[in-house]
């Protein structure tokens, strides 16, 4: 039994048990380990599948005459890699205070190892078939693990199963065209259908798989299922969702886009008419994918969905960085995937601390929360940098790649558009961190405490993982290296503070280092000044009144007012317009069909037929 | 056990069936379940002639003696084999419960008859008889279908007698068609003058028969009785209807068009376009109606259309993709159908939560039938799916409406499970009875021994789907060395 079957059957157990003991206690810790150990092994596994290596699965079985076999190579070990670390952490937050007094214990320690253990099985998945298989394991865990809340998350979960199984139906249809060219199901069946397929049969293929895989990473103009259902996912769940969830299909697409099917035949196919192809074609819906539901996660007044909408804008930064082709956008898109999962998972668990303590998200109803909750609030802060992609956190070094990246290969208005996203990053998690920590404590929060440490633990780790990541960007690029060796694209050059280029270079020691000094040298001009008093935020005056604490002084409803009012018009609600005319004409269809059932015409149909026999025999 | 064994499957239940009634006035309780013991023996009775089949050992049976193409003939072959397994083993698993409506053990009876007429159905050789036992099945389903007790029920139930009847008497003149067509109704012999099918006359024959017998196939357009109908009876007679009996329909539409009407391509694109429009009408109707059973009937529909497309569909793999259809909703259809009773109006909010394992059960079930691997019923879209892309033409549009009818059976089938699963509903009473829990775990239990064995369950299919479209052996094996039966 090789290390790839042991991490199977590790993930295996980790499954059985929180379906068999899930209800106890102290199995959430166990699971924790469990995860632990199976990052360990995965670790392990890193080693051998350098250089292109891979690790076949001794489990193979042949199901009606095809094939069905695991295969692990780097790419699927990278994505392997932050799924574990991601659930570890996930599982901690969830083991301790968090579930103590929930009755639904065994359905989020189930659904949430269900999940790991499909996501393995995808990302070792060895030909096509297997690929479907496990695609749809891993479409309807997520269903599983966001539906179990029940209630408008349960509605919410529906909406997304629509989306994933009209997804799963287009990527089926692609399987079967690749079979029916190509001659089997096995990955170099792809590239022999490239070549056998004429132009549009190569559109019709690639549409397919872009709506496959699209819909599971909220690709534009398959979006809109995935803040809502994120959003509503009870604690770790969430966090483990957005972090990783949808990277899946990022994975799938990445796969048989850039491996099997290549980037150079999508950059052949030209749209007629204009200047588009393929390739381009997917960088703007990447590029459209950033700015969109940035600012859409702008407007939102909810803590979780607003990270969640971000989630989505996130993806048109990997999927643009990848798309490239180049060294450094693969590498840049690639870090990004990883660096976001941190800085995701360290966001969604600190929003979820503050729902634990103060029964809410709605960002207008918290306030000045930092003096109550210190450490949820670093959190937060160390993760809304990395978002924004700001030094010195490790968001930084994979958006400063992936905009080098376009600007080296020519691409200006890409790169335009990166930034609009970013703009529209920085602006909508001030207003997160604003809302909630910053401002003035309600009265009803005076009590609030900290999270206890099972729960703030974790998520200073992940925080801290980015801070390091940041700092030191080396140590996550020899990983990155690995995925990009068994992609089959050349890697980048890089030490421990970053990369050096022939036309640019990037240290973050050296930023890093400066960042701090600054800070230090301002701390220390701060606290060897002039005495500092404290005093009660409310021991003050304005407008001649003493404040009282009955009274709002704290600006956060409607806050980017003055913004909206120039940009509000351009949110049309086109996307939703869309989907909502799609179910109206399935409404209509369905109608028309239970009208014809009940107008019977049998009898009808039946004297005609009889009347043609009679005219025909006299 | 011999050869002539086969026709014991059509005279043992028949028997069973006149005896019930008398057992009956002794003892009520005795009767029904001596009715099951009887109905028990069937399965394994079909197994040993399955063995003998494989072995070669099991040569066409001509009734009294007298030779094809004019005496009665039964052919049993493993597609008749088939269907008669399921029949029986469906019904046993469908049996009626003792009712106190039901003294005389009416039910039970009326089970036994319908499974004679099934078998003499599935091993008829010929066209007249096919039709007769084809009645017999007619006739116990409209029985059968009168809810004890309803008064919506029996209304129902005459709404059916009468446009079935029609349609049989369409089917009979189609058969009086060919009959003046070839001057024989022996399906061998038929298949011998096939040339003479591909006529103005042959296809009137064609499209009289289909109509005929597609009333119990819910073939499009003379499938309006189905949502009634199956709303107004019991879930197991829903379940038996929409399962078991449609499936010896499209028995009897599988032999005309393998044996008869193969060269005939009007024949397959009119099975195509009326498959095709019950496929759309029946999904899209199931995503708006209501309450369980309707859905589920008008799903019944939709998964119907989807096998007879697949009755037109050229070639081996063809076959084995109608029969992986036709097997799985076989198993599927009934066991969902269990739940309609329970799962119904105000008792269906928290329903799984109350009851857990009909929670899995018909969450296994509704997997199944939307396709999700590694479950069978992916396999079977898989297989139609690609033989539907290897015909090409219209059937790429099937191909996309099947996809899309997919996403309309997830949606309309969580819709159920979603209120089963809210923590809103009513405590109390279990949702669904013990006794179709019971029945429920067995057709989900077959389900999963499908999963299980689903290498050597498709090797089976294979052998099957190749007997089937073999006919010049059916030709030589009836017409040239039938067994006899002395008086």
């Amino acid at each position: 039994m090789n290390s790839l079957d042991l991490l199977l059957l590790l993930t295996t157990l980790t499954t059985l048990l929180a379906l068999l003991m899930g209800r106890w206690r102290p199995v959430g810790w166990l699971l924790t380990l469990l995860y632990a150990l199976q990052l360990a092994l995965l670790a392990d596994l890193g080693l051998t599948l350098q250089g292109g290596g891979q690790v076949v699965s001794q489990l193979q079985l042949t199901l009606l005459g095809y094939p069905i076999g695991l295969v692990l190579d780097g790419f699927g070990w990278l994505f392997a890699a932050i799924t574990l670390l991601i659930a570890l952490f996930s599982s901690w937050f969830g083991s301790g205070a968090w579930s103590a007094e929930r009755s639904d214990r065994r359905a989020q320690h189930l659904t949430l190892s269900l999940n790991v253990t499909a996501m393995l099985l995808l990302l070792a998945s060895g030909d096509l078939l297997t690929l479907f298989i496990t695609w749809e394991l891993v479409s309807w865990s997520g269903f599983a693990l966001m539906a179990y809340a029940g209630g408008r998350a349960a509605d919410a979960a529906l909406r997304y199963l629509i989306y994933a199984i009209a997804g799963a139906m287009a990527l089926l249809a692609a399987l079967l065209l690749v079979e029916q060219q190509g001659g089997s199901f096995q990955f170099a069946a792809v590239a022999t259908a490239v070549t056998t397929l004429d132009s549009a049969g190569l559109w019709l293929l690639l549409l397919l798989f872009f709506t496959g895989f699209g819909v599971k990473m909220a690709l534009l103009p398959f979006h809109l299922w995935q803040a809502e259902a994120y959003a509503l996912t009870p604690g770790p769940g969430a966090a483990f969702l957005g972090a990783i969830s949808s990277r899946m299909g990022l994975f799938a697409l990445m796969l048989v886009v850039v491996k099997l099917i290549g980037l150079e035949h999508l950059a052949a196919l030209a749209i007629p008419y204009t200047f588009l192809d393929a390739q381009s074609l997917l960088a703007w819906i990447a590029a459209f994918t950033i700015i969109i539901p940035t600012f859409i996660a702008l407007t939102q007044s909810d803590a979780r969905r607003l990270l969640a909408w971000h989630g989505i804008g996130q993806t048109g930064y990997m999927v643009l960085g990848i798309v490239i082709g180049t060294e450094l956008g693969v590498a840049g898109g690639l870090l990004h995937v990883f660096n976001y999962a941190t800085y995701q998972a360290a966001l969604f668990l600190s929003v979820s601390a503050v729902i634990y303590r103060t029964g809410t998200a709605d960002l207008d109803r918290l306030g000045g929360l930092i003096t109550r909750m210190p450490l949820a609030y670093v959190t937060m802060l160390m993760g809304i940098i990395g978002l924004a992609g700001l030094p010195p956190m490790n968001g930084f070094v994979s958006k400063w790649m992936v905009y080098k990246a376009l600007l080296d290969n020519g691409q200006p208005l890409l790169f335009v558009a990166a930034i609009i996203g970013t703009l529209g990053t920085i602006l909508s998690v001030y207003k997160l961190i604003h809302n909630t920590f910053l401002g003035q404590l309600r009265a009803e929060h005076q009590a609030v405490r900290e999270v206890p440490w099972s729960m703030s633990v974790p998520m200073l780790a992940l925080a801290a993982i980015g801070f390091i990541t940041g700092w030191m960007p080396g140590l996550a690029l020899s990983a990155i290296d690995v995925a990009q060796q068994a992609l089959g694209i050349a890697t980048l050059p890089h030490h421990l503070g970053g990369f050096s280029l022939s036309n640019g270079n990037l240290d973050m020691l050296w930023v890093v280092g400066a960042l701090l000094a600054s800070i230090g040298i301002g701390a220390l001009i701060f606290f060897a000044g002039n005495r500092r008093h404290l005093t009660h935020q409310l021991d003050n005056y304005a407008g001649g009144h003493f404040l009282s604490s009955s009274h709002r002084y704290h600006y956060s409803h409607n806050f980017y007012a003055g913004l909206m009012h120039l940009i509000g018009p351009w949110y049309r609600g086109t996307f939703r317009w869309l989907e909502q005319a799609l179910i109206n004409s399935v409404e209509v269809g369905g109608n028309a069909a239970l009208g014809l059932f009940r107008n019977s015409a049998m009898l009808l149909y039946m004297v005609a037929a009889l009347t043609l026999a009679l005219w025909l025999l006299l | 056990m011999t050869a002539e064994a086969t026709v014991l499957l059509i005279v043992l239940p028949l028997f069973g069936a006149f005896l019930l009634p008398t057992i009956g006035r002794i003892n009520a309780s005795a009767a029904h379940w001596s009715g099951a013991l009887l109905l028990a023996l069937l399965p394994l009775l079909a197994i040993e002639l399955w063995n003998l089949h494989s072995a070669g050992a099991l040569p066409p049976l001509a009734l009294g003696g007298y030779l094809a193409p004019l005496g009665i003939v039964l052919y049993p072959d493993r597609l008749s084999l088939t269907l008669v397994l399921a029949l029986t083993l469906g019904s046993l698993l469908l049996w009626p419960r003792l009712h106190q409506n039901d003294a005389t053990g009416r039910q039970a009876t009326l089970m036994l008859l319908l499974v004679a007429g099934g078998n003499g159905l599935a091993l008829a050789g010929d066209l007249f008889n096919a039709f007769v036992f084809y009645e017999l099945v007619a006739v116990t389903s409209y029985a059968l279908a009168a809810k004890l007790g309803s008064g919506d029920g029996y209304a129902a139930a005459l709404r059916f007698l009468i446009l079935s009847a029609l349609g049989s008497a369409l089917g009979l003149l189609g058969i009086a068609l060919i009959y003046t067509l070839t001057g024989t109704l022996n399906f061998a012999h038929l298949a011998q003058h096939a040339a003479a099918f591909n006529s103005p006359l042959g296809i009137t024959a064609f499209v009289l028969m289909v109509l005929g017998f597609g009333v119990k196939a819910e073939l499009f357009p003379v499938n309006s009785w189905v949502p009634e109908v199956y709303g107004a009876t019991s879930h197991r007679i829903a379940g038996l209807l929409a399962g078991i009996v449609s499936k010896l329909a499209l028995l009897l539409l599988l032999r005309l068009i393998t044996l008869l009407y193969s060269d005939v391509e009007v024949a397959g694109w009119l099975l195509f376009t009326l498959g095709l429009l019950g496929l759309i009408s029946g999904e899209l109707a199931a995503w708006r109606a209501t309450d369980l059973r309707h859905t589920l009937a008008y799903s019944s529909i939709g998964q119907l259309g989807v096998m007879v497309m697949a009755l037109s569909l050229p070639g081996e793999s063809g076959m084995v993709a109608l029969l992986a259809l036709a097997l799985h909703h076989l198993v599927v259809k009934p066991g969902l159908f269990l739940f309609s009773d329970g799962w119904h109006g105000t008792s269906l909010a928290g329903a799984a939560r109350r009851g857990p394992w009909g929670g899995v059960l018909f969450l296994l079930f509704a997997l199944s039938l939307i396709g999700v691997p590694p479950l069978p019923g992916f396999w079977a879209k898989l297989l139609f799916i690609r033989e539907a892309l290897a015909a090409g033409g219209p059937w790429l549009l099937a191909i996309a409406i099947i996809l899309t009818a997919t996403v309309l059976e997830t949606a309309y089938l969580f819709r159920f499970l979603r209120r089963a699963y809210s923590r809103h509903g009513s405590a109390g009473y279990g949702a669904i009875g013990p006794d179709a829990a019971l029945r429920a775990s067995a057709f989900g239990a077959t389900l999963v021994v499908g999963l299980l064995l689903l290498n050597p369950l498709t090797e089976l299919l294979q052998q099957t789907a190749a007997e089937i479209i073999d006919t010049p052996s059916y030709i030589a094996r009836v017409l040239d060395v039938p067994v006899e039966v002395t008086p």
